[in-house]
């Protein structure tokens, strides 16, 4: 487990406090704010989080292991301003989660979903079954309602402004690891693929 | 707590038959009767809107068609929309050369638009406007069928007065035929017509043209066709409302989802409750739309000893179990409690023998004419037929009255006896014994009926009337399943 430790890679400006579990080989982007008490796990192969994401307390991101392992395992990327509300669940395999999406609170998205840009997983909706989810897809309800949003959520800059201010103060904070010259390579690597 | 998210255990019969839990019932401190939501009289306060709690007279509410002018609701969730701002950059046009107008042009106006926390519908996403101001100013719609509604309304409303006038007519001709004297209008001339004239009422004239000028509507066999892709254009679900989005909005219907507007916000109202057979208040709201307090509260659960279950031996066919009450007496006096069998509940005299039928009972409660043989109607014995029976110790229990000081020192008095579990202020533990019949079938519903007969204490009794008396409740209780 110990060399888990050594694979995240916290880039400058994203606020990533220490009181949460991060296993694997991670890699969170700028501008991100993690809050404390997140699981991230990168048992299936490494997950990249981009830029000015918001993953609030109790959320749980999980690569999971696929049955039969590929070499070298394929990351799962999570685009740039996506927003994990309090104690969802995202599950995933591998893949490339889009950008602008809101994962709002105690959501559950299983592993076969595929999420693109824009979509909003209602409070306490579960997305369970294979299913690929187009853009601006809003899910909402107990009955799982879903339409589509005209244009993708407003980004949340004010309140990540806010939150890279405020939780310094309150929490304590992993030190970024990486230079910027590496984050920019790395960020837009898997962008490419 | 317990009773809003457990089911309801126990039951009381009110005095209209009904069986319900001691929280929607009510107590008429008048007749000294269990009433509920079924057998009094329900009527309007005031109404207002619950979003911004404005009130309003109900002449304005109907004119505005009991919706909130400034307050709306998401036409896809039916969630309350809240306005948000933005600041809105207005657009330059690079013509513009002077530097003036550039420095007012970067002056970010604020603009809001209706957004749905719930769905995360919003006001752009059917191309409404941003608007300047934060409340109204929202473009009103224009109801397709205005003029023909008002057409109808304006002929129902002819006819309705045509055959008042007839009516009156007819009572007239009634009354000359038996009177021997001249009515004042016959000597004066003056004729009803003339009356209503001078009364500022529509003439019998123009309700007459308001009738004959009414063009009918016709069926038309004429449909438009069916546009030629219509079979096989691939359908979009994400594009079409679903029904209950199509009926909240009557007057469009909107098939796709692109019509869908801001719904305005439906009025609620705040209503009184009134005893049927006495005329008084039971309960009262206070005025204000943002108070939840009443000026009158008789509910029975202040009124009437609670029972509540605390164990029960599991109920077998031919067997006796054990059961477990907890008395508590709410009201502010010491109570004199005895346990009864529901049959020994003494009929009051004003109970009718014949059994009444719930369909002619709800037939009645929809009629709006207020009289007594109404409430004769729906007042019906409860049914508490029961497959157990409680066996009721021939003792009276005295409940301490409330005291909310009490609830703070916790030893509770042991004057245990066979029946008497504990005691504590105004509570009271029962060990009972349930005696279920040999013949019950196992798995169907252990249901037990008892009666309570208490003192109770009319605080504010009317003039010459006694302050104490011993009332009757029954109750049902439901002790799970009969096992096997
Ligand atoms: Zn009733
Ligand atoms: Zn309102
Ligand atoms: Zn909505
Ligand atoms: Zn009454």
């Amino acid at each position: 487990m110990t060399h888990y430790r050594y694979s995240i890679k916290i880039l400058p400006g994203a606020t990533v406090c220490e009181d949460c579990t991060l296993e694997g080989d991670i890699t969170i982007g700028g501008g991100t704010v993690i809050h404390p008490r997140v699981t991230i796990i990168a048992e299936g192969g490494p997950i990249i989080i981009a830029e000015y994401c918001i993953i609030e307390e109790y959320s749980t991101i999980i690569h999971k292991k696929n049955e039969q392992p590929e070499n070298p395992p394929k990351p799962l990327f999570i685009g740039a301003h996506n927003v994990f509300e309090v104690g969802c669940r995202l599950e995933s395999l591998c893949g490339h989660i889009g950008e602008s999406n809101v994962f709002e609170c105690k959501s559950f998205v299983g592993t076969d979903v595929k999420i693109g840009s824009g979509c909003v997983i209602g409070a306490a909706c579960s997305l369970t079954t294979p299913q690929t989810l187009p853009d601006n897809t809003v899910i909402w309800g107990s009955e799982h309602n879903n339409r589509e949003a005209l244009e993708k959520q407003p980004s949340q800059l004010l309140q990540l402004d806010f939150l890279g201010k405020v939780m310094p103060n309150y929490h304590r904070l992993r030190k970024s690891n990486v230079h910027k010259r590496q984050m920019s390579r790395q960020s837009q690597e898997p962008a490419k693929s | 707590m317990a009773y809003l998210t457990q089911p309801d255990y126990v039951k009381y019969a009110c005095s209209c038959g009904q069986i319900k839990p001691i929280t929607s019932l009510y107590f008429c401190r008048h007749c000294l009767q269990i009433r509920c939501g079924f057998c009094i009289c329900h009527e309007v306060d005031s109404h207002y809107c619950a979003n911004c709690l404005e009130n309003m007279p109900s002449s304005e509410a109907r004119l505005k068609k009991n919706r909130c002018s400034s307050c709306f609701d998401c036409p896809s969730c039916f969630h309350t929309l809240s306005t948000r701002a933005t600041l809105a950059q207005p657009r330059q046009t690079p013509e513009q050369g002077s530097g003036d107008s550039k420095v007012e042009n970067k002056q970010a106006k604020k603009m809001y638009y209706l957004s749905c926390f719930n769905c995360r519908w919003t006001s752009r996403d059917v191309g409404i406007p941003d608007q300047p101001v934060a409340s109204g100013g929202w473009p009103e719609r224009v109801n397709p069928n205005a003029t023909r509604i008002n057409q109808l309304l304006d002929y129902y409303k002819a006819i309705a007065q045509q055959e008042k006038q007839e009516k009156l007519d007819r009572e007239r001709k009634k009354f000359a035929i038996r009177g021997k004297y001249i009515t004042l209008t016959d000597k004066t001339g003056l004729t009803g017509a003339m009356a209503r004239n001078i009364a500022g009422l529509p003439s019998s004239e123009s309700t007459m043209s308001a009738i004959a000028n009414f063009v009918p509507s016709e069926a038309s066999a004429d449909v438009e066709e069916l546009s030629e892709d219509f079979y096989t254009k691939e359908l979009n679900l994400n594009q079409m409302t679903s029904m209950p989005q199509r009926l909240a909005a009557p007057e469009w219907q909107p098939s796709s989802v692109s019509r869908l507007y801001p719904i305005a916000k439906l009025l609620s109202v705040k209503r009184s409750q009134r005893c049927r057979a006495c005329d008084h208040n039971l309960t009262k709201p206070e005025y204000n739309p943002g108070s939840i307090k009443f000026k009158i509260e008789l509910l029975a659960f202040y009124h009437v000893p609670e029972v509540k279950i605390i164990s029960y031996e599991p109920i077998k066919p031919g067997c006796t179990s054990a059961l477990l009450l907890k008395l508590t007496n709410p009201t502010g006096h010491e109570m004199q409690v005895r346990l009864l069998q529901p049959e020994e509940v003494p009929d009051t005299e004003d109970r009718l023998e014949e059994p009444k039928s719930l369909e002619k009972s709800l037939e009645k409660s929809l009629n709006l004419e207020k009289d007594n043989l109404w409430y004769e109607t729906v007042q019906r014995k409860a049914d508490v037929t029961a497959t157990c029976r409680v066996v009721t110790p021939d003792v009276t229990l005295t409940l301490a009255q409330r005291d909310d000081a009490a609830e703070y020192d916790d030893d509770a008095t042991h004057d245990a006896n066979d029946i008497i579990l504990w005691r504590k202020s105004n509570k009271l533990a029962l060990r009972l014994q349930v005696s279920c019949g040999a013949e019950v079938g196992a798995a169907s519903a252990a249901e037990a009926a008892l009666a309570l007969q208490y003192r109770y204490r009319n605080t504010v009794p009317a003039a010459h009337e006694p302050r104490d008396h011993t009332l009757h409740a029954t109750l049902l209780l439901q002790l799970g399943h009969v096992s096997g």
